[in-house]
């Protein structure tokens, strides 16, 4: 590549629209940089598409399965009791709109209930929320459920 | 490879080049970013769809490249072409995955589909602006021509000091609100700002003002040098993007108090995150209005 020929190159913005006349030199030169940040595109590039193949090939099919569960202990703040839980998505594909409930039974009645609902909850997503109570949910029968969920 | 190219560090270069692409794609897709429906869309999709996405991404991405380019220096071969998809893409991805992880929309505790649907799916705008690059802000503009005229004459009042600097304010202001007004008014600002926790917050300031220094500096977008010049007491790059930033949340809290967003009975840190979480977006568009004027 001659030094004279490069000099006489115009140094001006207009540099990069010129698409004719550096076409010798753009292939013989390309910088060690260059081929360093390309190595490393290549390899961002084949990685991801190799984790979507990969994901592609070995995940369980099927419907959403979701399951409700306690995660941590029961919070009392002043007259309030908090039950902390998870909802998770076992299933081969997302869930939207799930309906999570929670009833509190002393003595065999329903005192109280609770609910909350989730958006998106994409396969192997777990979700935290917790019910409120007003009476302690140790002292009766705690059941949590999942309601409903619709197809995304 | 021109002399400019070869008289500096080929990795500055290769720097700028990865750095003016990805100022394109924040320019480009910040918008896209911010819809929680492209979060979900990325949350359910299958895996064949985002191959799909993927690969329409690289054709139009390439066909992009034939006419257009984030690199100074371009050339009409196929292989160049290719060379520059694929690493528009894998920047696009990279970028796309910073600041989705910033934005806590993915974690490390995020599963795998998850992660990958997203950043699929955001990269796509992003690979566009990426490839569009040069081409967003290369008009010149009538400020340059006359602060370089004013510049030759020698001597600068301060009253062209002033008017100056005025300018860049207004500049910083339009832009910020042409990118911020799309997005204040939407729920995505609060859903946002309630999952970011201080630590993060700052990161998204710190990126804020990174990206908004690249664009009017790094990334050699066709006015920058032009922009060097320009005068005022808001010149020096750091003060200038410092100053840009401050007033690109400004902008910010005023839109999201326009729209409601905000009320002057919410305490400080909901304004403060708000204000930050929109920041980012009014970043971008004052930075750009800063290279458009």
């Amino acid at each position: 590549m001659s030094k004279a020929t490069e000099n006489n190159l115009s140094q001006t913005q207009d540099q990069h629209r010129d698409r004719s006349g550096q076409q010798n030199q753009q292939q013989q030169g390309r910088s060690v940089a260059e081929w360093v940040s390309f190595g490393i595109s290549t390899a961002i590039l084949l990685a991801v598409a190799g984790l979507i193949l990969f994901w592609w090939l070995t995940a369980p099919k099927g419907p959403p399965i979701i399951r409700i569960s306690p995660a941590g202990d029961i919070r009392q703040v002043e007259e309030q009791f908090y039950v902390p839980f998870e909802v998770k998505n076992t299933g081969g594909s997302a869930a939207d709109a799930i309906q999570a409930r929670a009833e509190l039974r002393i003595n065999g009645q329903v005192v109280e209930q609770a609910t909350q609902s989730f958006s998106f909850l994409s396969r192997g997503e777990t979700e935290k929320g917790a019910f409120v109570f007003t009476q302690d949910p140790r002292e009766g029968k705690l059941t949590m459920s999942i309601t409903s969920y619709k197809q995304p | 490879m021109s002399s400019q190219e070869q008289s500096r560090n080929p990795w500055m270069s290769e720097l700028d080049d990865l750095m003016r692409g990805a100022s394109g794609g924040f320019l480009f897709s910040t918008t896209l970013i911010y819809t929680m429906e492209v979060w979900w869309t990325g949350t359910y999709v299958d895996p064949g769809r985002m191959l799909v996405a993927l690969m329409i991404a690289f054709a139009v991405v390439f066909m992009l490249n034939r006419s257009a380019g984030f690199r100074r220096v371009q050339n009409p071969q196929f292989s160049e072409d290719m060379f520059e998809t694929i690493q528009a893409l894998a920047l696009s991805l990279v970028c796309t995955a910073a600041f989705l992880l910033l934005l806590r929309r993915i974690s490390f505790e995020t599963p795998l589909q998850e992660v990958l649907g997203k950043v699929v799916y955001e990269s796509v705008p992003f690979a566009l602006g990426v490839a569009l690059g040069n081409q967003f802000l290369s008009s010149g503009g009538r400020r340059q021509q006359q602060s370089s005229g004013q510049q030759s004459s020698g001597q600068q009042s301060s009253e062209f000091i002033l008017h100056s600097t005025l300018m860049d304010i207004g500049a910083t202001m339009v832009g910020a609100t042409f990118i911020a007004l799309t997005i204040a008014p939407t729920a995505e600002i609060p859903m946002l700002a309630v999952a970011i926790s201080p630590p993060w917050l700052l990161a998204l300031m710190i990126a804020s003002l990174v990206v908004s220094y690249g664009i009017v500096f790094e990334a050699g977008f066709a006015n920058q040098q032009k922009r060097k010049q320009q005068q005022g007491i808001l010149q020096r790059p750091l003060s200038e993007t410092v100053a840009a930033y401050l007033v690109a949340l400004i902008v910010a809290a005023f839109l999201l108090w326009f729209f409601k967003q905000l009320t002057f009975d919410d305490p400080w840190h909901v304004w403060f995150n708000l204000s930050i979480v929109l920041g980012f977006p009014a970043a971008v568009g004052g930075a750009a209005g800063r290279l458009a004027v």
